[in-house]
């Protein structure tokens, strides 16, 4: 063998093993902390358990069953839906209605306003809750101006949709300048002649920015639409701390129902297997948003 | 793109309504955490301002001590530099050895895990993750293991060193250097916009995790500050001044990290993106 060729055997070996020996941590993590959890949730699921008795009981399918009847988990599911449209919707307008706004603004004011937008974005949902808890309590400022100056009596955590629409308003308080940060950076890499050409055209400003803009912006859309889904889908800390669930189960969420499950009620198999089954529809509605946004793309997108 | 006159105010307009939304709450929280005890969420403009709430934070009273709530900053404040140090650090060489390194075998094997990782959230692994770490409750260790890794670091770094030509790698190993010395004389000094907002993401998102930890430490001294407002939240109701100041002491260092990198970060977002 020439010697070119036992040197480049030699070099891809011990590469080979500074890969490997680089990825030692990940792999060690990945084995420990997730592939193993990963397998004991399935068998968990099959079980009944109450974490400290002696030992688990197999009940085969009786947790699923169980689940697929429970009024709480049609509770979570059908909020499943009501969360995702309008958290998904909302963050969408309002973070390109941020974006455009801020793009149109003169330099300098740019960057303070992306600041201050993306600083929701940084706020622990347990501050939040502090704040909205006590904001909307009834003795508070917003509440006695309700009452004084429009006659208005919302009982805000009492009443299943003010609820509701207090923890999505929450929620999209968050999340819109995160967003719309996303939706300003394809803005900005819009190339300004396409903008001109279209001036040059007679386009007005509606058209440019719809028929132009928006569908240059198409991939950034899809990432940002895929984004809010899985928070949508996700909601657990609002529910929990302001209404525990909601007023009967307004505004509960399959996290919220499997944390109480596991660990109010200690019934470890079923919860596993309510978060088999969220996973699921997790997966189904995020594969079919990516298809449609995917077929949207190809349609409008350039 | 110019705007006539009317447009210009309009978008000025907006844009000041904007940034008060986005920023009120935590000036109306700061505010009232600085407002004398009878007056706490009655009044829109305090009558004077007193740090008299914060005082309350670090005194002893009913069922707090003084250090109730500086053990929880303390021990957010160690759990999310560990976790951020140790996910910089495996990100990095995962996201290294699966990009540059030519003579890697397993980077498809790698890369298959990493993204069949992606499809499960992280509330299935919750029973088991405690069932495996019960006896780790109340320390640091189970408070850190589950989240010690993360694989969003991992696919960030993956991009970044994808997004580097191979020239500059190719030139050095020509040269005769080894894949450790290539990783610290040229991969890692360029990382410098990546990793400070990878580190300021995973900071921000471990400071702000609750499931976990509530899970994981039921013991008061092992809470993080997260944990120990969330569970004061409704016991504290006559007392909400102190819980406004301990909220402001959970939004402030985030904001300050951010603020104090915002430079970096605006490059990391706009790479984010592609």
């Amino acid at each position: 063998m020439s010697p070119k060729k036992i040197r480049h055997r030699k070099y891809n070996r011990r590469e080979n093993l500074v890969g490997w020996l680089l990825n030692l941590p990940y792999l060690a993590y990945t084995l420990f902390l997730f592939l193993i959890p990963l397998i004991w949730a399935f068998w968990l699921s099959a079980q009944d358990w109450n974490l400290m008795s002696s030992s688990p009981k197999f009940v085969g399918l009786d947790n699923y069953r169980k689940l697929f009847l429970s009024k709480n988990v049609h509770q979570a599911f059908v909020n499943s839906f009501r969360y995702l449209i309008p958290v998904v919707l909302l963050c969408l307008v309002f973070g390109l209605l941020i974006a455009f706004v801020v793009n149109a603004l003169p330099k300098r004011a740019r960057g303070v306003a992306s600041v201050a937008m993306f600083i929701p974005y940084l706020t622990s949902g347990v501050a939040t809750s502090v704040l909205v808890k006590y904001m909307f309590a009834y003795n508070s400022i917003l509440n006695q101006f309700l009452r004084n100056v429009f006659g208005l009596k919302i009982s805000w955590f009492t009443d299943k949709t003010a609820a509701f629409c207090i923890i999505v308003g929450i929620v999209v308080w968050k999340c819109s300048g995160y967003y719309a940060l996303f939706f300003l950076s394809a803005l900005s890499g819009i190339p300004e002649d396409v903008i001109e050409a279209a001036q040059i055209d007679g386009a007005n400003r509606r058209q440019i920015n719809f028929r132009i803009r928006i569908p240059m912006m198409l991939s950034s859309i899809s990432s940002v639409i895929a984004l809010a889904a899985g928070l949508a889908l996700g909601i657990y800390t609002e529910p929990f701390l302001l209404t525990s669930g909601g007023p009967s189960g307004a505004t509960t969420t399959w996290t919220l129902e499997i944390y109480y499950s596991a660990f109010t009620k200690f019934d470890s198999g079923y919860a596993t297997a309510m978060a088999i089954v969220y996973a699921v529809e997790i997966f189904i509605i995020l594969k079919i948003l990516d298809v449609v946004m995917r077929r949207l793309t190809e349609k409008f997108g350039c | 793109m110019k705007h006539n006159t009317a447009g210009k105010t309009a978008i000025a307009i907006i844009s000041a309504l904007m940034v008060v939304i986005s920023i009120y709450p935590l000036v109306y929280l700061i505010v009232q955490s600085l407002a004398p005890a009878g007056e706490t969420n009655l009044r829109l403009i305090p009558s004077r301002l007193t740090i008299a709430s914060y005082i309350k934070l670090f005194t002893s009273s009913g069922t707090q001590t003084a250090f109730t709530w500086v053990r929880a900053l303390l021990n957010s404040f160690v759990v999310c530099i560990i976790t951020t140090a140790v996910s910089v650090v495996v990100g990095l060489f995962t996201g290294y050895s699966v990009t540059k390194i030519r003579g890697f075998q397993g980077k498809r094997f790698i890369r298959n895990t990493l993204l069949f990782q992606m499809f499960f959230p992280v509330v299935m692994l919750l029973v088991p993750r405690y069932m495996l770490l019960k006896n780790l409750s109340n320390t640091y260790t189970g408070m850190l293991l589950p989240m010690i890794v993360s694989t969003w670091a991992i696919f960030m770094y993956i991009n970044y060193f994808n997004s580097l030509p191979d020239t500059v790698f190719e030139a050095a190993r020509i040269d005769g250097a080894n894949v450790l010395q290539i990783l610290q004389k040229i991969a890692l000094p360029s990382t410098k916009s990546i990793t400070t907002i990878v580190a300021l993401t995973i900071f921000m998102n471990r400071w702000n995790e609750l499931m976990w930890d509530m899970v994981i430490s039921p013991k008061e001294q092992f809470q993080t500050l997260n944990v120990l407002l969330s569970t004061k939240m409704n016991m504290l109701t006559q007392q909400q001044g102190v819980l406004y100041a301990a909220s402001v002491l959970l939004i402030v260092p985030i904001a300050a990290l951010f603020l104090a990198f915002s430079r970096y970060f605006r490059e990391g977002i706009n790479f984010m993106l592609k």
